[in-house]
């Protein structure tokens, strides 16, 4: 009984712990987004995330429309780790304007859709000390 | 290219006869101008550390997330308000809630509501909006996750006196997120499936509604969204049997394909096109609203 109650409280600890580090990639993912707020854009409640190992790739599929622009913003808990997002249309062709990942735990691309249609968001941990590395990943458009 | 750079300097350095010259050659001058050309030689032109400039969408280099966030209707809307100046009253359609039927019809309705609430926002009626908070609210009760949005609508009906859009329309959001989020807490993930795709139903006839009185082809090309119709097939057939036999998801689940068929390829979707989607999206949100 003793081992059954240790056990379950030990895995409900490990997933309170995996929920907390993707929240806390999240907040560095809104951190990231907080300059563009100003600037107009609406940012979705709804968020991407989850932990990767490193220089292992994900792609998400995202339904953008020609007339709005659109900010990506990716953020992870882990401070040493760098990590990236890049936008591809349906093509395959890379679709951002713009990219960075020179701040400490954030990345961001944005891309102003020349078509509506279905496009590719490759998120990556470019480098981290963690055998995986919890990432989140928000966006916004005006 | 740095690193071979300094190798061979230093190769070359143990050779006394090029002393001289290899003191006064300008290295980090040469180095610099090699990384530049080098850059500019490359066949992408790009320098190192850069993203590839194309990726093979049939084989991914990646795994792909199965999750597909499905657009808030001001996405389009904002765009549709940019092409011209939709009339959003006559979009909007007041929601009556009357006898609640099951499960799978509530969560659909739940999501009709909510992009009912965005185009009031659009049209720019407190009164409306109100009334739809607390329709949200009602809904939420009837599949038992209403604590999950008492707050998100009690915001929505005093910024709704402020005519605060901006706060009204990012309630609305967090009130989709906030009751999917509930009922996956309750291990009713598929029915969380329904709300997005009731929303979408709705969106989808309102956005068709406003291009069809003034057709544009950027308008049209709105509607080109393979990702979202082909997400929804997929959830559609994933869901226990319970929920497939449902009527009104047999009868959404038959629909989509035809959906598929009438937005590409791109680029293609013309007038007519656009009037038989809104037959289709309408017919189904009536049934969504009706219990048929």
């Amino acid at each position: 009984m003793k081992t059954i109650v240790t056990f379950t409280f030990g895995l409900l600890l490990l997933l309170c712990s995996a929920h907390a580090t993707v929240d806390d990639a999240l907040s560095y993912a809104l951190q990231a987004a907080h300059p563009y707020i100003k600037e107009g854009f609406t940012v979705r409640e709804d968020y991407w995330g989850g932990d990767l190992p490193v220089k292992q790739q994900k792609a998400i599929v995202q339904q953008l429309f020609k007339g709005n622009e659109y900010w990506f913003w990716m953020g992870t808990d882990v401070a040493n780790a760098k990590i990236s997002v890049h936008i591809y249309d349906a093509e395959g062709r890379l679709a951002e304007v713009e990219s960075w990942n020179n701040k400490p735990r954030m990345a961001a691309a944005r891309v102003v859709p020349k078509v509506s249609g279905s496009y590719y968001l490759i998120v990556e941990i470019v480098k981290s000390p963690l055998e995986r590395t919890h990432w989140a990943l928000a966006y916004g458009f005006r | 290219m740095t690193t071979l750079s300094s190798t061979a300097r230093s190769v070359l350095r143990k050779k006394s006869s090029a002393s001289r010259f290899l003191r006064a050659f300008p290295w980090k001058t040469a180095a610099l101008l090699s990384l530049f050309g080098s850059a500019l030689l490359s066949p992408l032109g790009r320098a190192q550390g850069d993203p590839p400039r194309t990726i093979d969408v049939g084989s991914l280099p990646a795994t792909v997330v199965d999750e597909v966030v499905i657009p808030v209707p001001t996405e389009v809307f904002g765009v549709l308000d940019k092409l011209g100046s939709p009339n959003w009253h006559e979009v909007l359609r007041p929601v009556k809630i009357e006898n609640l039927g099951k499960r799978p019809q509530v969560a659909l309705l739940l999501g009709v509501t909510i992009a009912e609430g965005f185009i009031a926002v659009e049209a720019q009626e407190p009164e409306e909006v109100k009334k739809i908070g607390r329709q949200v609210l009602t809904l939420s009760k009837a599949i038992g996750v209403q604590k999950s949005v008492i707050s998100r609508t009690q915001s929505i009906i005093e910024a709704a006196d402020k005519k605060d859009w901006k706060t009204i329309r990012l309630e609305f959001d967090g009130a989709s997120k906030d009751v999917k989020q509930a009922m996956i807490e309750l291990e009713d993930a598929q029915l969380a499936q329904l709300v997005s795709l009731g929303g979408w139903l709705r969106g989808t006839e309102a956005l068709t509604q406003v291009v069809t009185k003034n057709y544009t082809k950027d308008g049209a090309e709105l509607l080109h969204q393979p990702a979202i119709i082909d997400f929804f097939e997929r959830k559609l057939d994933e869901l226990n049997p319970r929920l497939k036999s449902s009527p009104i998801v047999k009868k959404i689940a038959r629909q989509l394909p035809e959906l598929r068929k009438l937005i590409e390829p791109a680029g293609s979707i013309t007038p007519q096109k656009v009037e038989k989607i809104h037959t289709m999206t309408a017919e189904l949100v009536k049934a969504i609203s009706s219990q048929e």
